[in-house]
């Protein structure tokens, strides 16, 4: 095998492949855009709220005991200082959800602060009805109103709901039975919103008058719901440190696996398409004048390794620039940067084999559709094992299918990205065997390279390639 | 003088299929030999076991004075029946891979490339995509691409199929040229007419066996029909006139002329002289057997009569198709 030609080829693999508007644009701007663009969609979203409704809320209140409470729950001035406040709330839990910095906790705050200027919330005009006010007629009202004009109007004289409420809801009438509740006639198509407001105002109203009435101080109730709880510490070898988050256990080493699978699959895929392609265009007896096969094969699959490998380095530092833009580049580790590279390459030989494989037997790309479903198949069980091998990542599912080829890679990267990482004696083995698993794919792949490129006609099965395995 | 290629014995099978049958073959450096044949005779598999790229089953092969075409697979240059090229490439750009393949340096490439095509009249089309060009303009492209790295072995599989009359006449120069400069040419045609417009020395395949391997002065000694074409004036009536002549066998009009076939042991200018004693003629000529001809007569010897017409039927028919496709 001569290198120079194992490199020309692979020098035009990669050419034809990665230095394409195609390419360049499909996979490299686009995800660099989207991640750009995030922010913008965010506040566009934000700002894309449909308009609140306003009108008017009947409470019929059959207690005569509640409906002094609601209307004050639901005047215009609560609701507005109460949505005020849920977005205060935002603000804090979207500063505290991920990880983040004082500089981005800030900018994030005044993000919000700025679209909850602009927030509209309901407009309602509580009316309460005298318990002998006949439920039916306001029910007519309301049918002639949806006629006329359908959807809420926008209109304070507009009914939006009509609220009935029992006349034990607050004050049991016969204490071995419970309280009674109640029931809303809404308009169609009002905001989930609007009916969230006026339902959790009534709810909020009858439990008020329950503590009046059964004489229990409700501040010392809420006290008592209260228990503060400081962050969770984990103790380790080197002392205390803060408990691990979502994004340690979850994010990280789906990412890492995520990786592995689109930068693998994205080489063994254009390794697919340029075999058949030069198959098809009947190029590949010219090329094998100039080379052997397998200095054509180990050519090819080299040139798409680093197609995959420019993908890899891409959307690593993509992400490697999110965790350092969200100041916690401490929670990956450099390790396990490297041995994504070092399972790309495992993975990647395994799947370009069965690749080059099916390309070099096929006629047109309408033929590999029936050998790529295992092949896919396989590409899906990581996915599978996903929860399973987050949850325990060293139970004995996890480690027992992080030594199965040609799937280990992807399992092993997530088990060296979670939190509780296996020993390294298991990280060297499962390279150890990975490699070994190279060579046994590299070797079925070349043969059946060798025989398949100039086979033309029937598309053939499992069968005959091992039939051509054991010729070759 | 060495031999470019030679092959001893050499058979191989696919599945339960003879495709090449005990062929020795040997090529002198600097020849210029046909391969002739039918369509699947077995012609592109001798070709491609002399390139490496199948193996034969038994039987010993030797290229350039190597055990196989893969240690000097830059000295050969090689243009396969199934040509593609890469259809997104340009055109410059595809020939200077292939040439880098075949080992070429950078530096002087491009200025090659640039020459030979136009030696082809394609000195425009370098930044062009592959897929832009018609089907005779890629041919050439193919053709540049097989003999760009200089080599001294070059074998055409099927080089002239698809061109117009022009190009054919083109390409035809282009491996004279490459021949006179003391190359090696080896091509298979099943055309059997263009073999005699090239060739120096024919080797003819036939369901898998060689049938025939010999100059083509030989082969037409060895199958001289001893026969003349005779257009008496007056035509085709005067046959029975002509039958009488002393030396003449039998008289077959064809095509608005006859065709006299002469007894054993007369010497055709005797024969000429006689006939042209004996009646004004417009034109009299000895018959010079043609590759069709004495192909036929290989395939057919040894069929009976009703048999052999067919076949020749048949072989005329194929010939004929490939020829209207040419043209």
């Amino acid at each position: 095998m001569k290198l120079s030609k194992v490199s020309r080829v692979a020098g035009r693999e990669f050419a034809s492949t990665a230095m394409t508007k195609g390419f360049i644009i499909g996979a490299l701007v686009m995800p660099a855009a989207i991640g750009a663009l995030m922010p913008l969609i965010i506040l566009l979203t934000m700002k894309a709220q449909p308009p609140a409704d306003t009108g008017t809320v009947y409470i019929l209140d059959r207690s005569a005991d509640v409906s002094p409470t609601i209307e004050n729950r639901l005047s215009p001035e609560n609701v507005e200082a109460r949505w005020k406040e849920r977005f205060g709330n935002v603000k804090e839990i979207a500063q505290n959800a991920i990880p983040l910095g004082e500089d981005q906790k800030k900018q994030i705050g005044d993000r919000i602060d700025q679209a909850s200027d602009s927030i509209r919330y309901p407009e309602l005009r509580v009316i309460p009805a005298g318990p002998d006010t006949d439920i039916e007629e306001l029910k007519a009202e309301m049918q002639e109103q949806v006629a006329a004009y359908g959807k809420a109007t926008g209109d304070l004289e507009s009914i939006l709901a009509i609220v009935d409420i029992d006349a034990d809801a607050s004050q049991k009438v016969n204490e071995e039975e419970g309280y009674g509740g109640f029931q809303v006639f809404l308009r169609p198509k009002l905001n989930e919103e609007t009916i969230g407001e006026i339902k959790d105002g009534v709810r909020w109203s009858i439990r008020e008058r329950r503590y009046v009435n059964a004489g229990i101080n409700r501040d010392q109730v809420g006290e008592i719901h209260e228990i503060s709880e400081r962050a969770s510490q984990e103790i380790t070898e080197e002392g205390e440190k803060k408990a691990s988050s979502a994004i340690t256990t979850f994010i990280i080493p789906m990412a890492s696996m995520i990786l592995l699978l689109i930068a693998s699959m994205t080489g063994g895929q254009y390794l697919l398409t340029t075999t058949v392609e030069e198959k098809s265009n009947r190029v590949v007896e010219v090329i094998l004048s100039a080379c052997s096969p397998m200095e054509l094969m180990t050519g090819k699959i080299l040139g798409q390794m680093f197609v995959g490998l420019s993908l890899l380095v891409v959307y690593s530092w993509l992400g490697i620039f999110a965790l350092i833009f969200m100041e916690r580049f401490d929670l990956i580790e450099w390790s396990t940067i490297v041995l994504i590279f070092v399972f790309f390459i495992l993975a990647y030989f395994m799947f370009a084999s069965l690749m080059a494989a099916i390309g070099s037997a096929v006629n047109e790309m309408r033929e590999a559709q029936s050998l790529m479903t295992p092949v896919i198949l396989l590409m899906m069980v990581p996915y599978f094992f996903f929860m399973p091998v987050i949850r325990a990542p060293n139970s004995m599912l996890s480690t027992v299918t992080s030594f199965i080829p040609p799937i280990s890679p992807f399992i092993m990267i997530m088990r060296v990205a979670s939190n509780d990482p296996p020993p390294v004696w298991q990280t060297g083995l499962v390279i150890l065997v990975n490699a070994v698993a190279v060579v046994v794919f590299l070797w079925f792949a070349a043969k059946v390279f060798r025989v398949g490129l100039l086979m033309f006609g029937k598309p053939p099965n499992l069968r005959t390639l091992i039939k051509w395995v054991r010729m070759a | 003088m060495s031999q470019a290629v030679s092959m001893q014995g050499v058979r191989k099978t696919f599945g339960s299929k003879v495709a090449v049958e005990g062929i020795d073959l040997s090529i002198p450096e600097g020849a210029i030999y046909g391969f002739i044949g039918p369509n699947g005779a077995g012609k592109t598999t001798t070709i491609r076991m002399i390139m490496s790229i199948l193996f034969p089953d038994r039987g010993e092969l030797s290229v350039l004075g190597k055990k196989s075409a893969i240690e000097s697979k830059d000295r050969i240059g090689y243009l396969p029946e199934e040509r593609g090229i890469y259809k997104k490439m340009k055109v410059g750009a595809f020939l200077m891979h292939m040439g880098r393949l075949k080992g070429l340096d950078r530096s002087g490439l491009k200025p090659r490339v640039m020459e030979w095509l136009d030696r082809v009249d394609l000195a425009d089309v370098h930044k062009k995509k592959c897929e832009e060009l018609s089907k005779g303009m890629q041919q050439k492209v193919q053709f540049i691409a097989s003999v760009l790295h200089d080599p001294d072995l070059i074998i055409l599989d099927e080089p002239f199929s698809g061109l117009d009359p022009v190009n054919m006449r083109l390409l035809r120069n282009l491996i004279d040229d490459e021949n006179k400069r003391g190359k090696t040419v080896i091509f298979s045609t099943h055309v059997m007419h263009q073999a005699e417009q090239n060739c120096d020395h024919v080797v003819m395949i036939h369901q898998g066996k060689k049938v025939l391997d010999d100059t083509l002065d030989d082969i037409r000694k060895r199958f001289d029909p001893r026969a003349l074409h005779v257009d008496p004036i007056g035509g085709v009536g005067r046959s029975h006139d002509v039958s009488v002549v002393p030396g003449v066998a039998h008289v077959t009009p064809i095509d608005g002329s006859l065709e006299v076939v002469l007894d054993e042991g007369i010497d055709p200018q005797q024969a000429m002289k006689s006939l042209l004693d004996a009646m004004p003629m417009n034109r009299v000529e000895i018959k010079r057997p043609t590759l069709e001809d004495v192909f036929i007569e290989i395939v057919t010897s040894g069929k009976r009569g009703e048999d052999a017409e067919q076949l020749r039927a048949e072989l005329l028919a194929d010939n004929q198709d490939a020829e209207e496709v040419e043209s």
